[in-house]
This record gives structure tokens, sequence and C-alpha cells, in this order.
């Protein structure tokens, strides 16, 4: 009977945080593709969602994913945090698995830094060793 | 006079129309990752700029999400209805190759497109008349051949109720 049960077409949606300053809230933009009818072209569309976020685990900049409620939650609530799918200054690499600034892996990618340090230290033993 | 921009064919109605894919219909977003500059993501970029437009002119629900030059690989991303997502890399792949696999995975197969297309033509019946919405024509002054609408042109005093019942009251 309830009118405003679920959000119209929008289970799922994928946008920005642009604000936490409410308590247990998050302002979040949404973009999507609208078709300029004369221009023929795709432009960005913003709206701008309030989801809720019990842990308060969100900050300014976070890529999240949001989950529509069964029930509005409050006169504007009406998504809930799903996850977040790119955390801001910690972006991890999906196919990899690893931590990732722009187009540079901040972890070096593969072990073979170990083996010159160790090398080294051998080295260092077998002259103590010649000394003494 | 040509049109502006780099391939304006882009910004055709006939190319958006001739979009291959079309989503089932759990899919609900997607996102694409991709580098501005790099060989690899060279594949993703041609696949954004010519067949995202395309994509989203064929299924205009689906949210539809770029991301640039967040990380080194580049991706695409699907979330479906049940929380489910699926991951496709791009690295180093052909825009034609991605939007192949892409159809594979998750479009609906041509068998399914031609049902729903004889479902659709099933529902319409081109004899009905009513509003421009559901049906071809509203009324019959716009058939050619018929009598034209008495809006525009008037009509004749022996298909006027008015007229026949003056010559009627005279007659009597």
């Amino acid at each position: 009977m309830s009118v405003k049960s679920a959000s119209v077409h929008a289970k799922w949606i994928v946008g920005k945080v642009i604000g936490t300053k409410m308590q247990k809230t998050a302002k979040v933009r949404v973009t999507r593709l609208v078709l300029d009818q004369y221009l023929l072209k795709y432009y960005n569309k913003r709206k701008t969602y309030f989801a809720h976020d019990p842990l308060e685990q969100c900050t300014v900049g976070d890529v999240v994913l949001l989950k529509a409620l069964p029930e509005r939650r409050a006169k504007h609530v009406t998504h809930e945090l799903a996850e977040v799918v790119y955390k801001v200054g910690n972006v991890i690499d999906p196919l990899t698995g690893k931590q990732v600034a722009g187009s540079l892996f901040r972890e070096p990618l593969t072990d073979s830094m170990e083996n010159p340090a160790g090398s080294l230290t051998e080295k260092l033993q077998e002259l103590n060793i010649t000394a003494a | 006079m040509p049109m502006k921009g780099k391939y304006p064919i882009r910004r055709t109605l006939d190319y958006l129309q001739k979009g291959d894919i079309v989503f089932k219909n759990t899919v609900k977003i997607m996102t694409v990752n991709y580098n501005t500059h790099g060989e690899l993501s060279d594949g993703t970029r041609k696949f954004v700029f010519f067949n995202i437009p395309q994509i989203q002119y064929k299924n205009p629900w689906v949210q539809v999400m770029m991301f640039k030059n967040l990380t080194p690989s580049s991706f695409l991303k699907f979330y479906l209805d049940d929380g489910d997502q699926v991951l496709v890399d791009a690295e180093g792949k052909d825009h034609k190759d991605i939007s192949q696999h892409v159809k594979k995975i998750l479009g609906k197969s041509e068998e399914v497109l031609h049902a729903e297309e004889l479902a659709r033509m099933v529902h319409s019946n081109p004899a009905n008349f009513g509003p421009k919405k559901y049906c071809l024509r509203e009324c019959m002054c716009e058939v050619e051949d018929q009598v034209p609408c008495p809006g525009l042109i008037p009509l004749p005093n022996e298909m006027r109720g008015k007229y026949k019942a003056q010559m009627k009251g005279i007659e009597v």
C-alpha cells in the first residue's frame, strides 16, 4: 500500500561520495549518461542520493555502491551503503589485488628486491670471517 | 556542409540504432576503467569512443560510468541485480574483441531479441486508431483519400447534421 516503498528503477547505484557531514548518512552523487536530443551526444547528468551508512566508513571522494532500501528510511534517505568500490587514496586494483595510485603500483610487484640484500649480507659475513 | 567533430557518424540515429549489445535484464550498472595514455588501454579507449553510445542507446536503464586513470590496468565491471559482479579484463584487447566478449557473456541472444520483437508486434495492431504513442493514426481524416478534417476544410452541406435538420424543418 505504501507508495514510496522502493525508489523507481534505481535498485543498485554507483556514485561518488560528496558529503559526510550528516550522522550515519552519506551524500552520494550519481552520474548517468543522458542523450542530448539535438546533438545526439551523451553527457553526464548528476543526481544526488542520500545513503544510510551505519558505520560512518565513507570519506569524501570514495566511489560507492548503493542498494535501494525496501522501505524509505527518512524523507530523503532511500538507499543504503552496499560496499565501497574504490576508497579514496587506497584504490585496490581488482585484477591484481595490489594497491594502486593513478597509473602506478604503490608496492613493488616482483619479489626480486630481497635477493640483492640477502647476497650483500652474505658478502659481509664472508669479509668478517676472512678478517678474523 | 559536413558534420562537426571527430567521427561525427557516432552522433547519428542510424549508428546508435545499429548497436549490437542489448543487456540481459539482470545487468544494472556498467563501469569502465581505462587510462587516457598508454597502448594497453587503447582498445578500451576506442570501445568507450565508439561503442558506449550504442550500448547506452539500446539499454537506457543501465547506469554506465567511466573512470579515467584510477588504476594502471583497464577493465570493465558489471553489477548484476542479485549483487553479483562480473569483472572483464580489457588490457591489450581490441575494441571489437571487447564488445563481442561482452555480448557473449551478458548480452541477449538473437533468438531472445527476435522473440521480444514478435511479442511487441503482436501487441501493437496497426489497424487501431488512438493516441500517437500507442497507434499509428488518431483519426480517419489522417488517411490518404478519406474525408479531410472538418477543422481544416468545412464539410459539404449534405454531410452536415445541422443543415440536414434545417432542411427537414423547412420541409415540414
